[in-house]
């Protein structure tokens, strides 16, 4: 006889957010309502959260957390093909995500997924230009950026210029390469940390290894 | 009276009075909307013409969702195109840079005077215009095909989809193809050579010759670096094709590859 597999939640991490053990595998999953997007499993009405695929998933596996809430506003800069706002979307429940994409083939799987969501709205517009969306995007409590560019920096504090209400939080992944391709990682790190201060408090940063070489993410408040 | 363009329609501040005009077509002002920083509440004025919260982003999320269909598909049929002809308007301007700098020299040596100097102007201009291009280029083409991209830098990119005529021409060559995409008129001339029993060289390396990794390294190893880039540019149209996404390690390789060769 086949034992039945058993699903048990191990730790409640953020809203609809688990560490989840199902027979011998332990993995980090959001309670969904939604079919999966990318390519990961469900196990009942938990989508397993690929931290190999998602750079938010790594940070919480590497042990750090952030303050979510189900009703959070968030602008979310570099949505891609939606790996990591699927998930968002889970766990901001009642919340609204702007997510801006400017790269039309992975925005058209991403604005699929929009479809399926209640709480997407999907914007196919350059994050370094603001402007173009400052009618349309109402003020956030969160900024997340995970756009890979050189000038991200400023990318970041032109958005929170528009849209970060005070006191309000962001999260910036950050990799060494797209920054500076011949630099020590670490040097490019602390150039970009300092850098950071000049506009915010730097809550925590920390490494995304071994999920994502050579990326840290840097958790700030305005 | 300042005018805000906003997703819903305008909004005129007079003073400190803040009066709203609502669109008869949301998708229209979705479209057209751009500020600066709005100095008051998108979300509290918007409670002056809709009746509650939940109308509000029942409405935005439809209307975005529409806009986005729209230029999806809008940018997806034309980016191939506007890509090859900004490379094209490079090589012209490169062209009367060249043109324009001879005549100077051609002048100079007779005489320097206002018309020489016009003439520096105009090439000043043009170089302006150029580094404006190429900015653009290579924008245009990390959006559209961000592996091949990451790899090669812009022009090269956009000379490769130039090349292949669009990026699903691109996505279905074989690296061996790709490797010697920009040099078909030398190929040809050696093909036709050795028909005629005649001795030639096949040339080794097309467009991705340009890139760096392959012109700093000794002649003996390019042909090697070449192959092996043009394996990683397949692979990487192919993806930009299918998903546009990034996929961090091809980049990664070909670094890994060009340090090994040069040792
Ligand atoms: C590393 S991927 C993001 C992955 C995504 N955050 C996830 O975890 O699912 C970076 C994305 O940022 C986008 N991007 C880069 N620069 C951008 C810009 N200026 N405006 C909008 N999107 C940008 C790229 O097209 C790419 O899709």
């Amino acid at each position: 006889m086949v034992k039945k597999a058993e699903l048990e939640i191990l730790e409640e991490i953020a809203p609809n957010t688990f560490m989840i053990r199902y027979d011998d595998k332990k993995f980090l999953a959001t309670k969904s309502r939604s079919k999966p997007h990318y390519g990961e499993k469900k196990y009942a009405e938990f989508r397993e959260w690929i931290p190999y695929r998602s750079k938010l998933a790594a940070m919480i596996l590497n042990g750090y957390r952030i303050k979510l809430k189900p009703d959070m506003k968030m602008l979310y800069l570099g949505a891609a093909s939606g790996t990591t706002v699927s998930h968002l979307s889970d766990i901001l429940e009642e919340g609204v995500i702007y997510a801006v994409e400017y790269s039309a083939r992975p925005f058209k799987k991403f604005l699929e997924l929009s479809m399926e969501r209640r709480n997407i709205i999907p914007l196919l517009k350059d994050a370094s230009k603001p402007e173009e969306y400052a009618g349309i995007v109402e003020k956030v409590d969160f900024i997340y950026q995970d756009i890979a560019q050189k000038n991200q920096r400023e990318i970041f504090v032109k958005n929170a210029e528009f849209f970060l209400k005070e006191n309000g939080e962001g999260l910036i992944m950050v990799k060494a390469r797209s920054i500076d391709s011949v630099a020590e990682p670490s040097e490019v790190f602390s150039r970009f940390l300092s850098e950071m201060e000049e506009n915010f408090t730097i809550l925590k940063h920390g490494k995304l290894d071994p999920f994502h070489k050579d990326h840290i993410f840097v958790h700030v408040r305005l | 009276m300042i005018e805000y363009k906003v997703w819903f329609g305008k909004i005129y501040k007079r003073n400190s009075e803040l009066e709203v005009i609502k669109s008869d077509d949301f998708v229209e002002s979705f479209i057209e909307s751009r500020c600066e920083k709005l100095p008051f509440s998108l979300k509290e004025i918007s409670l002056k013409i809709f009746p509650s919260e939940e109308e509000y982003y029942s409405e935005l999320r439809r209307t975005a969702i529409r806009v986005a269909e729209i230029e999806v598909e809008k940018e997806l049929k034309s980016s191939d195109r506007y890509i090859i002809s900004l490379l094209k308007a490079l090589d012209e301007i490169d062209l009367g840079i060249n043109l324009f700098s001879e005549k100077i020299r051609d002048l100079e040596e007779i005489r320097t005077d206002k018309t020489t100097e016009e003439f520096r102007r105009i090439v000043g201009e043009l170089k302006e215009l150029r580094k404006d291009i190429e900015r653009r280029i290579s924008s245009e083409a990390s959006k559209l095909m961000p592996n091949v991209t990451e790899l090669v830098g812009g022009v090269i990119a956009a000379r490769l989809l130039e090349r292949a005529g669009s990026l699903k021409r691109l996505a279905s060559m074989a690296g061996s193809t790709i490797q010697i995409l920009g040099a078909e008129k030398s190929l040809f001339k050696a093909m036709s050579r050795i028909k005629k029993g005649k001795k030639a060289k096949t040339p080794k390396h097309g467009i991705i010759f340009q890139h760096p990794y392959i012109r700093t390294l000794p002649k003996k190893l390019r042909g090697k670096m070449a192959r092996f880039l043009a394996s990683k540019l397949a692979i990487g149209a192919r993806v930009d094709y299918y998903s546009g996404e990034l996929k961090e390690d091809l980049a990664e390789a070909v670094r890994k590859k060009y340090e090994e060769l040069r040792g």
